[in-house]
């Protein structure tokens, strides 16, 4: 990670955590303005953080974990393009992956500790081999979408990102899936309540899984995409992307 | 929680001339029948490998001292994803140029080293693996082959079977039980083992679609110099395991059924259908992100860093996709099995030999239990 990436973590990392699912606009917006967060994508002469969209990564990704619920992911991209365009849709889903990606990872961390807590049986949920393969199935899950985000964040700051951007939102809806019926089940009824804080990330999860494209949508444009090129330049092209970064 | 930290992968300068190379070096080749372009890391072709070692393609990261060619990690793996992706058959020397060469840099004396690595990276020396037996499959640690000491010389007996290529290698690097009595991961060491020598036998065995890729191996009183023994005794399991982490990491865990993919995207060119091109859609995504995902994984190796955790994530999930593009590409396009069209040749193959997908190299209930333990769970 480079050192304006760790600082931007250390930044928001204790204030989202602070903040989360309880914060609200008219109480707490001006303490993410102090920050200067949401000119994160702003270049230095506008007055703003000059972050490229990696950095802007680190902190959407610490939103979606934090099931933070201020509008500060959409304030940043709206520094970039104007909502209802082309190039809006495209970031916004990149936006919803990266937040898909840090709520499944704190969703898979809260299901973690809860079966290494609680115990059935006379021992701890974590100790059944049940439930420790289905929470293995939602870590891959977790660490796909989280390398698709990175992925797509590299994209976008190479370039031209469609590909990318669209394998990656289409990526991370499919392992919101998995995530979010791991992490209810191996939490029993108490997952199931208004006052245990599951929900804040399932109901996001659900929800962002259809905005900015869902997964019939992005299926069909990388599908067009792909069938357009041929068969024959799918690896070439797959490749010749990244190899354009060196 | 993140268990799968990723980080901007440096590309090597030299990967687009290298992509050159392979795919200039397969169509000279010319393996164009996609059933045996399907799976091809198990499709032994020696003079292929052979091929391969001239062009400096093989123990490419290896040092120069021992036949190598010192080149980089990624550098590595441009190759070897264009070589699965092209479908070459690599079968041959594999598992010598993943796992057994860099274990006896490692691990290997200087008699060991000189003996067997030149030849693995002229790609005229093939290896084998000699982990299973019939009582240890997932329960590895209850071995039983065994190694007793005779003089200076060391004394094989037993049997290991599932043994990829014992008919065409030329060594096998086996884990056997060193200490009589011991128990479990204890008492276990690694041997390399000519398969030419005296009293070692191997017997095909067929697999479900009448192919010989795998072997039982006999071992009767098989006597080998002091200097067999691989790394140190009784550390056996050690090694074996942090083996496994180079089995599991590469990309031809994802890409088996990579030949099916295009066989499908050309069909979905002729044939516009909205579910189809969303199948290639999906497939296309995850074949993206898995390669981000295995490429991650060189880079951590690359960086002298364990992938263990993360190497076992992109199998797992590498072994579920290959296994199921044949039956979704059954389920979502019409077709008589029985015809001789690409899709359906393909599509038959792999139905029959995806089976083998979650189990070689660990099964997923292994893997899962592996990353459990990663989660903290056990
Ligand atoms: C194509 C192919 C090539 C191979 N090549 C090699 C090779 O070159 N060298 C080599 O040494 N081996 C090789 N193998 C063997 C392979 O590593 C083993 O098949 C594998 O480790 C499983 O062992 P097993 O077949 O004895 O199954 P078993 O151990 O008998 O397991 C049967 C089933 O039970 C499940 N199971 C077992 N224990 C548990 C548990 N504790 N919890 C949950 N589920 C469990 C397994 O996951 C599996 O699904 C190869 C296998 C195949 C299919």
């Amino acid at each position: 990670m480079t050192d304006t990436r760790r600082m931007l973590a250390e930044m928001a990392d204790p204030l989202f955590a602070e903040l989360g699912a309880s914060a609200t606009f008219e109480r707490d917006w001006s303490r993410v303005e102090e920050l200067g967060l949401p000119q994160l994508l702003l270049p230095e002469a506008e007055g703003g953080f000059g972050g490229n969209w990696e950095d802007a990564l680190v902190v959407f990704r610490l939103a979606g974990f934090h099931a933070l619920s201020l509008p500060l992911p959409e304030a940043i991209i709206a520094t970039r393009a104007d909502a209802g365009s082309e190039e809006h849709f495209l970031i916004g889903a990149f936006m919803r992956t990266a937040q898909i990606a840090g709520a499944l990872d704190a969703a898979l961390g809260l299901s973690v500790s809860y079966v290494n807590e609680r115990q059935q049986f006379g021992r701890q949920l974590g100790k059944f081999q049940a439930v420790q393969q289905s929470l293995a199935s939602f870590a891959c899950e977790a660490a796909a979408a989280n390398c698709a985000a990175v992925g797509a964040a590299q994209a976008l700051d190479r370039g031209d990102a469609r590909f990318e951007v669209a394998a990656a939102k289409l990526r991370a809806n499919r392992a919101v899936g998995i995530g979010a019926t791991v992490a209810h089940q191996v939490h029993g009824a108490i997952g199931f309540t208004h006052e245990y804080p599951l929900h804040h990330l399932t109901r996001s999860l659900w929800k962002w899984r259809s905005d900015f494209g869902n997964d019939s949508h992005w299926s069909a444009v990388l599908g067009e995409a792909v069938i357009a090129q041929g068969a024959d330049a799918f690896w070439p092209a797959l490749v010749e992307r990244t190899d354009r970064a060196a | 929680m993140q268990t799968f930290v990723t980080e901007a992968i440096e590309w090597p300068e030299s990967a687009p001339a290298l992509r050159r190379k392979v795919r200039d070096l397969v169509d000279a080749h010319g393996e164009k029948d996609p059933v045996r372009r399907a799976n091809c890391w198990t499709k032994a072709d020696p003079e292929f490998s052979r091929k391969l070692g001239e062009a400096g393609l093989l123990g490419m990261t290896w040092p120069k001292e021992y036949g190598g060619h010192e080149m980089s990690q990624l550098e590595r793996y441009v190759v070897i994803e264009e070589l699965l992706a092209a479908g070459a058959p690599v079968g041959a020397h594999w598992i010598a140029d993943r796992q057994s060469g860099p274990l006896l840099l490692r691990l290997g004396n200087e008699e060991l080293k000189r003996r067997w690595v030149p030849g693995m990276a002229r790609g005229e020396i093939f290896a084998c693996i000699g982990l299973s037996e019939p009582n240890s499959g997932s329960d590895l640690a209850s071995v039983r082959t065994s190694a007793r000491r005779d003089g200076d010389e060391w004394v094989i007996n037993g049997q290991k079977v599932w043994t990829t290529g014992a008919h065409v290698a030329h060594m096998m690097i086996a884990l056997v039980r060193s200490e009589a009595g011991s128990e479990r991961q204890a008492g276990l060491s690694q041997f390399v083992i000519p398969m030419d020598a005296p009293g070692v036998t191997v017997k095909p065995i067929i697999d479900l679609t009448g192919a010989h890729e795998f072997n039982e191996v006999f071992f009767e009183d098989v006597r080998l110099p002091a200097s067999a023994l691989l790394g140190e005794e009784g550390n056996g399991w050690k090694q074996a395991t942090a083996e496994l982490s180079l089995e599991r990491s590469g990309p031809e865990r994802y890409l088996s059924s990579m030949v099916l993919f295009l066989e499908l995207v050309r069909y979905a060119g002729k044939h516009p259908d909205p579910a189809v091109t969303q199948l290639v859609g999906r497939l296309a995504a995850e074949a993206w992100t898995l390669r981000l995902m295995s490429a991650s994984v060189a880079a951590k190796l690359a960086r002298r860093e364990d992938p263990a955790l993360e190497a076992t994530i992109v199998k797992d999930l590498g072994n579920s996709y290959e296994h199921a593009i044949p039956e979704l590409v059954q389920a979502c396009v019409e077709m008589d099995m029985a015809s001789k069209d690409a899709l359906a040749a393909v599509t038959g193959y792999l139905l029959q030999v995806s089976p083998s997908f979650s189990l070689r190299g660990g099964t997923r209930e292994i893997l899962k239990g592996i990353i459990a333990r990663g989660l903290g769970l056990r």
